[in-house]
Parts: structure tokens; sequence; C-alpha cells
């Protein structure tokens, strides 16, 4: 499980890789369900990925860090310790706050509503770049994958707050 | 430049008969039971967030059930996810401030049947405010006749509605509103429209005058050295008309002026009231929680101590004239500025009574005094503190210090605070230390250097202790009960600023990290932007946790109830579940540790006949309920809990009380991470009879 795409691929080929994964999964899904209309969702278990897995490269987060220098650290601070009207990016109540979400819902939630002056300015390649530097702040491990920058990629990608056991 | 002329909209949604039932053959405020409404910010002028309800107990509080609830995402242009309000319930109607608009929204308290909505789209204005989205609530008066709602617009423009219909009232101010970036004192710059002024607490009536003060942007990392001032204005409630200006930073032979070295009170700015004001009409007077000069950080600029700065105000309601103050903190450099509504109480200390004012702070201390003559109640002696080291600071060297209460919350990081649960633990934890200087509270902040300190570790500073939600006070018991963070670490370091970031000699800041400031909205922003300049060699991040567990010992928030006859503590409890970050640690998992409360800086609490309530700051997923968080209730003798019940979202607005046709209602606004704003009232389940 985990395997991320092999490094050749470039940025379509993931999408449509994936595209097409996540349409026989439909597919399955639609047999499943109209057969067994009982049955509880189908995980997507043999895909599930976490933060823990390594879902951003370094070189994505460099990138993401004069971004977020310019548009974000005003408030949230240089650190990501968060101000008096902006809450923290790192650290116990950030990671409170999304644990057991998913990548999607962190990444729908800075374009709705980032920057404050003019939500949705940025490009959904900035905030992707953006995420990737504030999971390198906040420890996650990078990887070989950029992050994506389709929600609904994104959403495939759980945010969990403890390290798991076996990847230590 | 001349401003866009503001497009109002305006939407009745009332039914005038509805109405009319809501307002029966004018019910005289006299004639209600103003113990069951909440009709202040505060429920009521004096800062106590106490109501003497106990249909809601211990032995019911778990039964609680949601009567009602209001999404907020459609009162703006985008859903807001820091729905800080605490709605009014007055004569039979709730009010309160709503999304991304600021909008006013008036609901049937038994039902959150909307009745009205008011909002003001100001454009530009708006959009440049420097305090966004829905704020924290707003202000009701009446003669007996008339009803009023008053709100600050995020555009920095005091509106004046009809209660009973949300529309403006004409008479007052040019047709129903003040433009407070007009008539200051002090020309607003660059211009009316994106001048750096506004607010977001609710404004305060007390005796037919409205109150107003200023906040301004984040303080940590300022353009200039100059910026525009926070003064403190009362206004004719009736007509709109400017009544009295208190001065934050002292003009040219006013009191005060003489902190100020170097004239540096000529361009010095912020210095404003930006959270609740508390007043006491008896005596007619006012008192003025006043945050700090700019820069946070940096105070090179403004040799002195800076008057008044961070300094406890008490000026007269009809005059605006100073009568007395007590600065908490000399030329202050920690970003403690006075963050919560005073608290009146009338107490009893060696058997004398005595109307005294108690603030609680972000440094963990709760001074009280005299709010008469602004005497402390227990010494306040000047201490010696460090004196640190930036190039061109000016520092005190003492500063006062309250022998009682105890501090409340932790206000220094020592080697001591943290983390002990495992000696591993405790070993990251003092390596991550070791990069920072330390040391109790007043630690100056450093030049943030690569091969250290990168700056000063501190608590209780822009972020710990007690923040805007400030506390309690039961007149009863005489007890304050107060929320503190005891885990919300800042590390402070400044780095030399460059000339065309900012004309301050150093910013905060960590060395090896560009330095930059907020542009303005779409400011080299666009496509063709010039592109960053590349990062110099740069420390890499250190995080301030260890593997997300905080680096301190538990507990990570608490409630502290102080008793003020006597200056001591009844009883302090760790507030809110053990994060999940922390049970679910594996290294943790053999070892049994207490609740450790929730490391966040929002969390205001309620007081009642038996209970104080207070909802989590953190989303936990247990067995015992699925992802969200829970609104506690505690015996407030004894801070034992006694019941709690299930929010879907963080409590992120104080929650308030009320009873309408014979039942009481708790309402709270929950938000953050993915859920925007909602308020949700809670109350107890129907009997079946």
């Amino acid at each position: 499980m985990n395997t991320p795409p092999p490094e050749c691929c470039t940025r379509r080929e993931v999408d449509h890789d994936l595209k097409m994964r996540n349409r026989t999964a439909f597919l399955v899904l639609v047999v499943v369900a109209s057969s067994v209309c009982v049955l509880r969702a189908q995980a997507p278990a043999a895909e599930s990925r976490s933060v823990w897995d390594g879902v951003y490269t370094e070189e994505q987060a460099k990138r993401g860090e004069p971004i977020y220098r310019k548009e974000c650290a005003l408030c949230h601070g240089d650190m990501l310790t968060g101000g008096e009207s902006a809450p923290p990016l790192t650290g116990g109540a950030f990671l409170a706050n999304w644990n057991g979400l998913t990548m999607g819902d962190l990444f729908d939630r800075i374009r709705k509503t980032m920057p404050q002056t003019n939500p949705g300015r940025l490009t959904r390649q900035q905030d992707a770049d953006i995420l990737a530097f504030m999971l390198s702040v906040n420890k996650f491990p990078s990887g070989k994958t950029e992050l994506y920058r389709q929600s609904e990629m994104l959403r495939e990608i759980r945010f969990e707050s403890a390290k798991p056991a076996a990847k230590k | 430049m001349r401003e866009k002329k503001k497009q109002q909209f305006h939407i009745l949604l009332y039914l005038s008969f509805v109405v009319l039932l809501f307002w029966p053959a004018t019910a005289s405020a006299q004639s209600r039971p103003k113990n069951t409404e909440w009709p202040s910010y505060g429920a009521d002028l004096a800062g106590t967030r106490y109501r003497p309800l106990d249909q809601i107990n211990a032995a019911n509080f778990g039964d609680l059930e949601i009567a009602w609830r209001i999404k907020t995402d459609n009162f703006g242009d985008r859903p807001e996810y820091k729905l800080e309000g605490t709605p009014l319930m007055v004569n039979g109607t709730l009010y309160a401030t709503a999304g991304s608009r600021r909008a006013v929204i008036a609901l049937g308290p038994a039902t959150g049947e909307l009745l009205w909505i008011h909002g003001e789209h100001e454009g530009k204005r708006g959009g440049a405010a420097p305090r966004q989205l829905s704020g924290r609530g707003l202000a009701y008066w009446s003669d007996g006749k008339e009803e009023r709602i008053l709100y600050v617009t995020p555009g920095f423009r005091l509106i004046c509605l009809d209660a009973k219909t949300g529309v403006r009232i004409p008479s007052f101010g040019d047709k129903g509103e003040v433009d407070l970036k007009l008539n200051d004192d002090q020309d607003i710059f660059p211009d009316l429209i994106t001048g750096e002024i506004g607010i977001q607490s609710a404004p305060v009536v007390a005796k037919d005058t409205v109150i107003i003060g200023a906040a301004f942007r984040e303080g940590m990392t300022p353009r200039s050295m100059r910026n525009n001032k926070g003064y403190v204005r009362g206004f004719d409630v009736r007509t709109g008309k400017r009544l009295w200006i208190f001065h934050t930073i002292p003009k040219k032979g006013e009191f005060g002026y003489d902190t100020w070295e170097k004239g540096s009170a000529e361009y010095t700015g912020n210095t404003g009231v930006w959270t609740q004001i508390t007043v006491d009409e008896q005596l007619g007077l006012v008192y003025l929680p006043v945050e700090s000069p700019t820069s946070d950080f940096y105070g090179g600029h403004r040799p002195g101590n800076n008057l008044f700065g961070e300094t406890l105000v008490c000026v007269d309601l009809k005059t605006g004239e100073r009568k007395w103050h007590f600065q908490l903190v000399h030329h202050p450099l920690w970003d403690m500025d006075i963050s919560s509504a005073p608290i009146l109480a009338d107490i009893t200390v060696d058997g004398k009574p005595v109307k005294a004012v108690a603030q609680p702070t972000k440094q963990g201390f709760l001074y009280v005094f005299d709010r008469v003559t602004g005497k402390p109640i227990w010494p306040i002696p000047e201490k010696s503190v460090e004196v640190g080291s930036v190039p061109g600071e000016w520092y005190s060297h003492t500063q006062p210090i309250p022998t009682k209460p105890l501090a409340y919350s932790r206000n220094g990081v020592s080697i001591d605070d943290l983390i002990d649960f495992t000696p591993a633990l405790r070993d990251r934890a003092k390596e991550i230390a070791s990069h920072y200087h330390l040391g109790p509270v007043f630690t100056p902040p450093t030049v943030s250097k690569l091969e250290g300190p990168l700056g000063t570790l501190t608590m209780g500073t822009a972020s710990g202790g007690t923040n805007w939600p400030g506390g309690s006070y039961d007149p009863e018991l005489h007890n304050v009960y107060v929320y503190a963070c005891n885990s919300c670490i800042e590390p402070v370091g400044l780095v030399p600023a460059p000339k065309e970031v900012s004309d301050m000699n150093y910013v905060a800041g960590t060395a090896g990290k560009e330095v930059v400031v907020l542009h303005g909205p779409g400011e080299n922003a666009g496509a063709d932007s010039p592109k960053p300049p590349k990062k110099r060699q740069g420390s890499g991040y250190i995080a301030l946790n260890i593997d997300g567990l905080p680096m301190v010992k538990p507990p990570y928030g608490t409630i502290t109830a102080i008793n003020l006859d006597k200056g001591e503590f009844v009883w302090q409890i760790a507030h809110g579940e053990t994060p999940d970050v922390v049970r679910n640690y594996e290294p943790l998992k053999d070892i049994s540790i207490p609740r450790t409360g929730q490391e966040t800086y929002n969390i205001g609490t309620l007081v009642t006949k038996t209970l104080v309530i207070a909802g989590e700051g953190n989303v936990t997923t247990t067995a015992d309920h699925p992802r969200g968080a829970m609104l506690r209730a505690y015996d407030k003798m004894t801070g034992k809990e006694v019941g709690a019940v299930y929010m879907p979202a963080p409590q992120t607005g104080s929650p308030m009380t009320y009873m309408v046709n014979g039942k009481q209602y708790i309402v709270v606004a929950v938000s953050g991470g993915p859920y925007s704003g909602e308020y949700i009232a809670y109350t107890l389940p129907s009997t079946g009879e």
C-alpha cells in the first residue's frame, strides 16, 4: 500500500492514473451498493494515505515558504504560532482542529477564506505549496510526490495528528 | 480620496404582526425581570458574565438539547470560521453580529426565527479593514420607549438601528451612521478608505453615552514606527454627537506626554482599546483596558514608560477626563495588551466593603484595585526585572508585580516547566528550549541569532493567559472565574528590519528568515508581480512541540476560581479533554495521564446561580463522543465537573444565557477548522406534559 507513483510520472499522468483508479473504485461501489445496500461505505482502504506517508516534497515546501511569509505570516506569525486574531498553524490546537479530517478539508478552507483581505486570490498551486510548507513546519515527513492541488484528490489524504506506531 | 458612495442594503424579513407580539403594549424596561435577560456583551456593564438562573443545573446539564441553531454562512459573501460573538437577549428578542459581512441579526429567542437582518456594504473600505469578520457583538439601548441597536462595521462606522425593525435611525449622526475615522483629533492616514483603524469588540452604552475604542493590525512587524492612534470616544446615543475623547497617547501639554521621550508621542500609534470596556453607571466611571503601543516587541523608537500603553485607565463617563490610572507594564515589550474587560466587584476585604475592579491579563496576574481611587487592594510593588541588550531599546528596570492573588497561569518558561511524561520527551523539550533564552515573566526579547538564542521563549505574552474573552464574576460568592492558556508558548525574537520593509530598527522575526510585511489587498500579488527574493540560508523551523505534544507540562488550559475578598484561589481545574495527540501517543500508552486541558487561548466562561459553564477550544474524538467539542459545566463552589453536552465544533464565542417563556437557554458560538460559524441554543427537553 501507499506506493507513490513512480518518479518518472508527470503530473498529468499521475492525475490521470488517480482518476482512473477513482473511477474504478466508483464503479465497484455502485455495483456493491446496488446489490447490498446496507453495506458500509467501501473505505478506499487500499489507497488510504495520511500526512505521515510523505505527501509533499521538500522542494515544494521550499517554494511555499516565501509565499507563506508574504501572504500569511503577518497574522499567523513568523513561526506559525498564530496571533491575536489568527489561529496557530502548528502545535496542539492546530493539530486537534484538523485531526481526523482530510487535506482536502484544510485546502478548501484556505481556498475559501484566505488570504483574508482577498480570499481565493492565490492559485491552487500556490495554496498547495503553502500547505506543503505548513506540513514541513509541522514535521510531517516529505516524500517523492508533490502535494496535489485538486481538492478531491486531497480528500484522499487523511490528516492525523498522532504519529502512527508503525512509522517511527 | 473621496469615499465611494456606500451601498446600504437592507432586508426586512420580519412580519409586523409578529413583531407586535414581541413588544406587548410597550413593556417598560423597568418592569421586566432583568436577571433573565442578557442586555450587554458581558451580561451587564460590570463585565460579570453572570446571571442568577438555575433551571439548568448540575442535575440536568447533561440532558441539554439543541433548541435551535443558525449558521452564519450567508451573512456575508463567504462563510466565516471564527465566529466570536456573544448575542444579547433583551425584551423578547435576541440580537447578534454574524457572518463575514458583520451583519446584525434579530432572532426569536425561543425558536431562532430570523426577524430581521441588517448589513452594510463597505466596498474597499471594508476589505482594507484591520479587524474583519463578524466581531464580538453589539450594544442595546432603550429609554423605556425607543429601542436601539448599535454596532461598529469592519470599516469603522458606528451604525444605529431601530431594534424593532433593523432600519437605521435617521436622526442619529448622518442618516444613522457616524464615520469613526473622522472627528478623532487626528487625521487618519493615508486616507479614509485604507487608513488603518477599526474595531471588533462590542460597543458599550452607559447612561446615554456610547463608548468606542479602536484596534489595528497585528503589531509584531509594522511597516513603520508611525501609525494611527487608538483614542477612545464617547458619543451621544440619541444624536451620535461626539461628547468626549480620551487620548490614550497624550498630546503635548497633557499628563503623561513626558513618558514618551524624544517626542515619540507625536508619531507612535496603536495604544487603542480593542477589547471590552467596563462602566460603573452609579459612580459614573469608565474603565479602559489599553493595549500596546507600536510595535509589540520593539520599543526603541518610543523611549520612556509610554503612558497609557498597557495601562488600566479610569475616566469620567460624562467628560472622558482621567480619574486615575495604573500602568500594568512599563515600556511595553511583550504584547501584554490589556486584552479583556475589567470586572467590577463589590467585595469585603478585612471586614470593609470595597468597590473593586479586577483585571485578568495575558500574563496571568489578576490585578485588583479600589475602583474609586485606583489604589491596589493588595500591594503591587515594583520589582527588578531583566534588562535586555537589543540595540537601541529602552528598558524599564522594574515592573509592578502583584503580591496577591498569585499568578493563575504560567507567565514565563523555565526548564522546570518542560514536559516530563518520559525522560526522552523531556530531553527533546530541553533540546528545543536550548535554542532560546528562557526566564520568568518580563524576560525581554532578544535579537534572533542563528547560533542562538533564536529569541526569548515566552508565555503569557501574545497568546497565553487570558485573552479577549476575559473572566466572569459571581457577586454571590465574590469569586472571579477565569480561563487561561497555560501552554501557549510564544517565541519572541527580533531581527533588523530591511529599509524596504519597515522604518523600524527591529521587527519581530527569526534569524535566517526573510522579513515581510503585509501588502495591501492585491498589491504585488498578481501573476506578473516581481517574484519574492531568494531566501537566505535559514535555521530551519524549530517546532515548539514534540510530535504535536505541547513542550510544557499539563495542565495546558485551566479555569481558576479566585476569591476577591481574600485574593486567594478557591479551585483550579484543567479545562478540556486531553487532546487526541496526547491520548493516542504511542510512547504514552502505558502511562496514565489525568485530564490535561487544552492549548487554546480564547475561551470565555459563564457563571449562573450554581454553575460555571465553558466550552472546549479544541476538537477531540473519544470513546464517549464523535469528533467534536464539549460544552462543560462545573459546580461553581468546587470546580467539580457536573455535566457536559456535545458541540460539533469548538467554542469560539463566549456563552450567554437567558429565560424566555419559562425556559432557560444557553447560546454559544462555535466554529473553527472546517466548521463555519454557527450559534447554537441549548435548552432542557420538554417534560412531555
